[in-house]
């Protein structure tokens, strides 16, 4: 008898259960301070850029940083929607788009929109300019100078064992699937299991090499002389030169992949003008080349390039000849049944 | 006031003191028993493009989770775990054992001292233990500057710093259990076994050992279970050679955009410890 009744009465706690989320709703207010939510990776920004905008629009920015594109995807798909403004790779454009997380910019409303140098308008990854592209760099390879004997010139010094223990690769489906398939030759358009196959054996093979995969703690490991080898990409490697000068990039000769990091405006932003005014302000051409400066990326911005160190602006490394520009691809969009293979054999690296 | 407190206690109504169990039980509701349940339903799902889920349930993820590719990860961090139990066992007991006979007014503070570093931020103390065990890091400068090495070795990422940083970790909830059973004894019945003629390694033995059994179950169970579980560890201090069941999780939900499947294994860890608690209950009534 008393157990049922103290069933019964656990059921009437369990009915007001639900009534929870209701009375929380009741608390939230509506947001009407002027603030705009920026979503950006890390070290990706000049010092003085969000005071600067804050002082002149009146607007303060809530900045919130990420190190890795997948996880920042994770969290933006699981509906963390306090964010306004985002900074998503290329690649990842598509999948944002497909699964309605952003909103396009409408970029004939922003005054500096010319200032993009016309290489980086309409680009096949997003031809209908939903984003605005912001920094492109290079993935290439980091070395430590006083402690290799030899230059690195090629992806397969990070498979040579005689550098065991010493490398890092990038802790990315995206680039270290891709540059597996460079050396094999297989175009990223495959479908064929076979050419995957010979993928996951070659980033195996690799593996009890590596000494972290990593995409940004490695950065401290090679200032610190943990690692001597990494892939890398090339505006972090240039910042933690400045910690370590023996610290080097090099763009490998097999040629490697540019990518374009782009604005995206979340669906959902309830601060849409204040959000446009930064994207602007971040396109104005002194704004633009004093993040490159700072970040040691390139900028899109061809009005902000002439703004860009001496030393910079001729490393071909940052702004590569037309030549090596040749040598330079951008990465193929995948669709969802390609993404799930290069995930899965992704997942099978890092498990086995 | 008081009518209402004294009928709230019981009192003549004694089902009146189950409202005492609301907020408690919203809470467990809430935050354990809904999300559990989605849990379950989601490890039922379906992984569609680009991480989408698509509601057609099935048993796939579980079918998938017992592929003989992850065992290695299973035997790994099963590995770690037991071994960390085994250490911090090794460790704590002394530990404890000194901190209930011995310490006399030493004991709150030795107390406080064990609990500092578990009040401060897992991932601070990792970054610490960074700096300590890297190539260029104070341990290895000091092994150079008294000559035990010639050269840096490799401490950082290796099986040993992720061992090193879950027994730090992992002590506390260890010394703790051990503490409370061993101070629960009386006294009394020690000096009996010496009143008896036992020399103290055989009072030891005889009757403070089996007396503090309960706390070396308990500390094992509460340093075991989470260790199962833990992904940070392995994150930070572990190379890519020690990819535990944590990782092969949280991977899921943040790398690989399968979370009905980071689900399936959730559920499936979930169940072997419920079932393992469940069964030490059973064992523990009994005896």
């Amino acid at each position: 008898m008393m157990t049922d009744a103290t069933r019964r009465d656990f059921l009437k706690i369990a009915v007001l259960a639900p009534l929870m989320p209701a009375l929380m709703a009741a608390c939230r207010r509506a947001d009407t301070r002027r603030v705009v939510n920026f979503y950006n990776w890390s070290n990706y920004i000049g010092k003085d850029t969000l005071p600067e905008f804050t002082r002149r629009a009146g607007v303060s920015v809530r900045y919130d940083l990420f190190a890795d594109e997948e996880e920042m995807f994770a969290k933006i798909r699981a509906g963390a929607r306090g964010y306004d403004l985002v900074v998503i790779g290329d690649y990842l454009i598509p999948r944002f788009k497909s699964l309605n997380l952003i909103d396009a910019v409408p970029s004939g409303t922003l005054k500096n929109m010319g200032n993009l140098a016309p290489r980086f308008r309409r680009p096949s990854y997003d031809p209908d300019e939903t984003t605005i592209p912001y920094l492109w760099g290079t993935t290439g390879i980091a070395y430590n100078r006083r402690k290799l004997a030899k230059q690195p010139s090629s992806w397969w010094d990070l498979w040579d064992p005689k550098y065991k223990d010493r490398i890092s690769m990038l802790d990315n489906v995206r680039d270290c699937v891709a540059v597996a398939m460079q050396l094999l030759r297989i175009p990223q358009t495959t479908r064929d299991p076979e050419d995957f196959r010979k993928v996951r054996e070659l980033l195996l093979r690799q593996k009890p090499l590596v000494r972290q995969y990593s995409s940004s703690s490695y950065l401290n490991s090679l200032v610190a002389g943990e690692i001597d080898l990494a892939m890398t990409w090339s505006g972090d490697l240039f910042q933690a030169a400045r910690d370590n000068p023996d610290l080097d990039y090099v763009l490998p000769k097999e040629g490697t992949y540019m990518w374009v990091d782009c604005l995206a405006m979340l669906r959902g932003s309830r601060h849409r003008e204040d959000t446009l005014r930064l994207i602007d302000y971040l396109l104005e051409p002194e704004v633009a080349g004093s993040i490159s400066n700072s970040v040691r990326y390139a900028t899109p911005n061809a009005k902000a390039f002439p703004l860009v160190e001496k030393a910079l602006r001729r490393d071909p490394r940052v702004y590569p000849t037309p030549q090596t520009m040749g040598q330079l691809q951008l990465h193929h969009i995948l669709d969802p049944e390609q993404s799930e293979m290069w995930n899965q054999v992704w997942a099978d690296v890092k498990v086995s | 006031m008081d009518r209402a407190l004294s009928w709230l206690l019981g009192g003549r109504r004694p089902l009146a003191s189950h409202l005492l169990l609301a907020p408690a039980a919203a809470w467990m509701i809430v935050f354990l028993v809904l999300p559990a349940a989605g849990l379950l339903l989601l490890s039922l799902a379906k992984n569609g493009p680009y991480g989408e889920i698509l509601w057609t349930l099935s048993l796939n993820n579980y079918r998938r989770a017992f592929d003989p590719k992850y065992l290695p990860v299973l035997l790994r961090t099963l590995g770690f775990a037991g071994g960390t139990t085994l250490l911090t066992l090794l460790l704590g007991y002394p530990l404890a054992y000194f901190l209930s006979f011995r310490a006399g007014r030493w004991r709150n503070a030795m107390l406080i001292g064990l609990m500092v570093p578990f009040w401060t931020s897992a991932l601070v103390a990792f970054y610490s233990w960074m700096i300590i065990l890297g190539k260029e890091g104070l341990l290895n400068a000091a092994l150079l500057r008294f000559g035990f090495i010639s050269a840096p070795i490799s401490i950082l990422y290796t099986s040993f710093s992720v061992l090193l940083g879950l027994v730090y970790f992992y002590l506390p909830f260890m010394v703790l259990p051990l503490y409370g059973s061993l101070e629960k004894i009386p006294r009394q019945y020690v000096e009996a076994a010496y009143d008896l003629g036992a020399d103290r390694w055989t009072a030891f033995r005889k009757v403070t050992l089996p007396l503090s059994l309960p706390g070396v179950i308990a500390g094992s169970l509460l340093t075991f279970v989470p260790c199962l579980g833990d992904f940070l560890t392995a994150e930070i201090l572990g190379g890519p050679r020690y990819y535990l069941l944590g990782n092969l999780i949280s991977n899921q939900f943040l790398m690989a955009q399968d979370w009905p499947f980071g689900a399936a294994l959730t559920c499936l860890l979930l169940t072997c410890l419920v079932g393992g608690l469940w069964l030490y209950r059973r064992w523990d009534d009994q005896a």
